[in-house]
């Protein structure tokens, strides 16, 4: 540990030298601070408050993690909230890898123009493009419009505040999540492996299946983990789009800290959220894993 | 060393120095001006426009303001203990109730308000003040109804529950609206009960369920052409061009406060100025009109045009009033209940 240079001197300051002395950790220290002061110190007092059996915050106990683990309405919610992130998840691959894979084969200029659209949605804020989902999906929105002029439907559909609406009006607004990490890997893959693979014989299907997605697997698990992630705790776009009917987590942890002020039940909901939210990333993260691995040896 | 000891202390009194010379101006900036809390929206323009000028020219108080809901400001409060982040709060009657509860007010003393003789009795007391009066009633679109629903009860009933937006007990009007249907079935200010069954009904015909701040914007699309909502809300609407109309229920216009209190440890001398200016007649009156359309409580402004449920502010006993301190420990579960029964 100590150096030679620095032997001869006694050894607590060696050891505080060698601390002082610099490394590249030390660039992390601010982050790390930071990390510590807001993240996992309040993460702690929310571990703390979830401790307590009443509103005030005086009695120890854990009656609302037995009322919440014990009442078959939260774990609905809880799974409701998982099912949500997993459909947006869905659609957001079905959707988001072909749009990749037109991406890498466009020349620079349609790239741009594709990169701005797909960025768009992270320029608007969140409260304008839930209301344009309004103003789409609505009773007299343009889809109802549409679908009415057209003959399709007599009267207009329900779109707003069904799962349907919610999922895909997340998808739209979490698609920036899932291509980025999409296309910066892609655009890493050399293109020889292309070229290599049809001129070996393969089709182009093939060469999409054995080359280009494998690949491709650590952008796509990196992208289904923030789509995930992020569309779970959507509390202003479920809240709205999705209205009060869908009951997901991040509106009973609003209710219970803003509204009746019952913070160990909002600990509570939010630690369920953070677990099982994390759970699900983790599974998604071992699968891209194994799937990487799996891929490369056959 | 000693060079090094005297070059730290040098260092440090300037520092003092420093920040004392920064510190100064601020405290003197402080004694000339106040922090409220302030709604969002609606209010905050109004007050912006109209309270911060006035409070400036009468008693050359500045007015800086926090945007927050009242349920924020009573989390905000409660969660920095003996510091309040403001120094007057504005608050519905369940959150004042709440803050009565956490001690978060400091004692008020109504003699302090010079407009207090303007105010219809009651309107003062240890707590705080009444600044602006909340009319609760039914909203309809008048372009797709043609007879306006008469009754809390009509709500329920074809053909308006097709084209209804609910909203449960996350506000007040929503809370009080939502009593006053379950008295319509036999309930009470303290059993919604009846509310819950009768919903349970017409679950699937409704048109919306919503968050209350998404309200607006949905009867706007036209994804919903009827609910409870306050004259506010439904003042802004119109003044916006949607076809709205406020139906006084057969039974009656709910009535509420919006009360303002001292936050306990705040600077007092500008706090009192500044309600104070919010109750003058000039203020109130301004407040009322487009596009702010806050209901005033001093009794010299003229009501008449402002399309209120009124035109005198003594027809105030004639209102539904609901108490507070029964409803606030009830609420809990009714929130709760009330996720359970229209849960998908």
């Amino acid at each position: 540990m100590i150096s030679a240079s620095s032997g001869t001197m006694p050894k607590r300051s060696g050891r505080l030298a060698a601390l002082t002395r610099p490394a590249e950790w030390q660039f992390a220290l601010p982050l790390a601070l930071a990390f510590i002061a807001f993240f996992a110190a309040p993460l702690f007092m929310l571990i703390g408050v979830s401790a307590f059996d009443d509103d005030r915050i005086t009695q120890l106990g854990f009656a609302m993690w037995r009322k919440f683990l014990g009442d078959p309405f939260y774990w609905k919610v809880t799974i409701d909230t998982l099912e949500l992130g997993l459909m947006t998840v869905a659609a957001s691959v079905l959707i988001g890898y072909p749009l990749a894979i037109v991406y890498m084969s466009s020349g620079p200029r349609v790239q741009r123009v594709l990169l701005f659209i797909i960025i768009m949605p992270l320029l608007l804020s969140v409260v304008v493009r839930t209301f344009a989902w309004i103003v789409i999906l609505g009773h007299e929105g343009v889809v109802n419009y549409a679908l009415m002029w057209m003959g399709l439907t007599p009267t207009p559909l329900r779109l707003l505040q069904t799962e349907f609406g919610l999922v895909l009006s997340l998808t739209q607004i979490e698609m920036p999540l899932m291509l980025l990490p999409l296309i910066s890997v892609m655009s890493r893959i050399d293109p020889n492996l292309r070229d290599a693979s049809a001129a070996l014989g393969a089709s182009r299907w093939r060469t999409l299946f054995t080359v280009i997605f494998p690949l491709s697997l650590p952008g796509l698990v990196a992208g289904c983990m923030l789509v995930f992630a992020s569309s779970t705790t959507a509390f202003i776009s479920q809240q709205i789009i999705g209205g009060n009917r869908l009951v997901y987590l991040p509106l009973l942890i609003w209710q219970q800290s803003l509204v009746v002020y019952n913070w160990p039940l909002a600990a509570v909901a939010a630690l369920t959220l953070l677990v099982s939210v994390t759970a699900v990333v983790v599974v998604i993260s071992a699968l891209g894993r194994r799937g990487t691995r799996y891929l490369n040896v056959t | 060393m000693s060079k090094l000891d005297l070059n730290r202390r040098n260092i440090l009194a300037a520092m003092a120095a420093a920040g004392g010379a920064g510190l100064m101006p601020s405290l003197a900036y402080a004694k000339g001006s106040v922090t409220a809390a302030m709604y969002p929206g609606a209010w905050e323009d109004a007050f912006r426009g109209i309270v911060a000028p006035a409070l400036k020219k009468a008693h050359n108080v500045e007015l800086e303001m926090q945007p927050l809901f009242a349920v924020d400001q009573i989390a905000k409060a409660r969660a920095s203990r003996g510091a309040p982040p403001f120094d007057v709060f504005v608050l519905d009657p369940g959150p004042r109730i709440t803050g009565i509860d956490s001690g978060l007010f400091e004692k008020f003393d109504p003699k302090k308000l010079p407009s207090l003789s303007k105010l219809p009795a009651g309107m003062a007391d240890d707590w705080g003040v009444g600044v602006a009066a909340q009319f609760v009633g039914i909203a309809y679109n008048p372009k797709k109804f043609p007879t306006p629903p008469k009754t809390w009860t009509d709500l329920f009933r074809e053909p308006y529950v097709s084209r209804l937006g609910l909203t449960g007990f996350q506000t007040t009007f929503g809370t009080v609206s939502i009593i006053e249907i379950a008295k319509m079935y036999g309930g009470s200010e303290t059993n919604v009960e009846p509310f819950f069954a009768e919903v349970k009904k017409i679950l699937p015909k409704v048109a919306a369920i919503s968050a209350p701040a998404a309200q607006p914007g949905l009867f706007q699309q036209g994804q919903i052409d009827i609910m409870y909502t306050n004259t506010q809300n439904a003042g802004t609407l119109k003044a916006r061009g949607v076809d709205i109309e406020f139906v006084k229920p057969e039974t009656g216009t709910i009535a509420f406060f919006t009360t303002m209190h001292i936050a306990k440890g705040a600077e007092q001398a500008n706090a009192y100025k500044y309600i104070d200016t919010v109750l003058t007649a000039g203020v109130q009156e301004a407040l009322m009109k487009p596009p702010y359309f806050l209901a005033p409580v001093n009794r010299d402004v003229p009501l008449g045009s402002a399309g209120l449920p009124l035109t005198n502010l003594n027809q105030m006993d004639k209102f539904i009033r609901h108490d507070w301190s029964k409803i606030n420990p009830l609420r809990a579960g009714w929130i709760e209940r009330f996720n359970k029964e229209v849960a998908k």
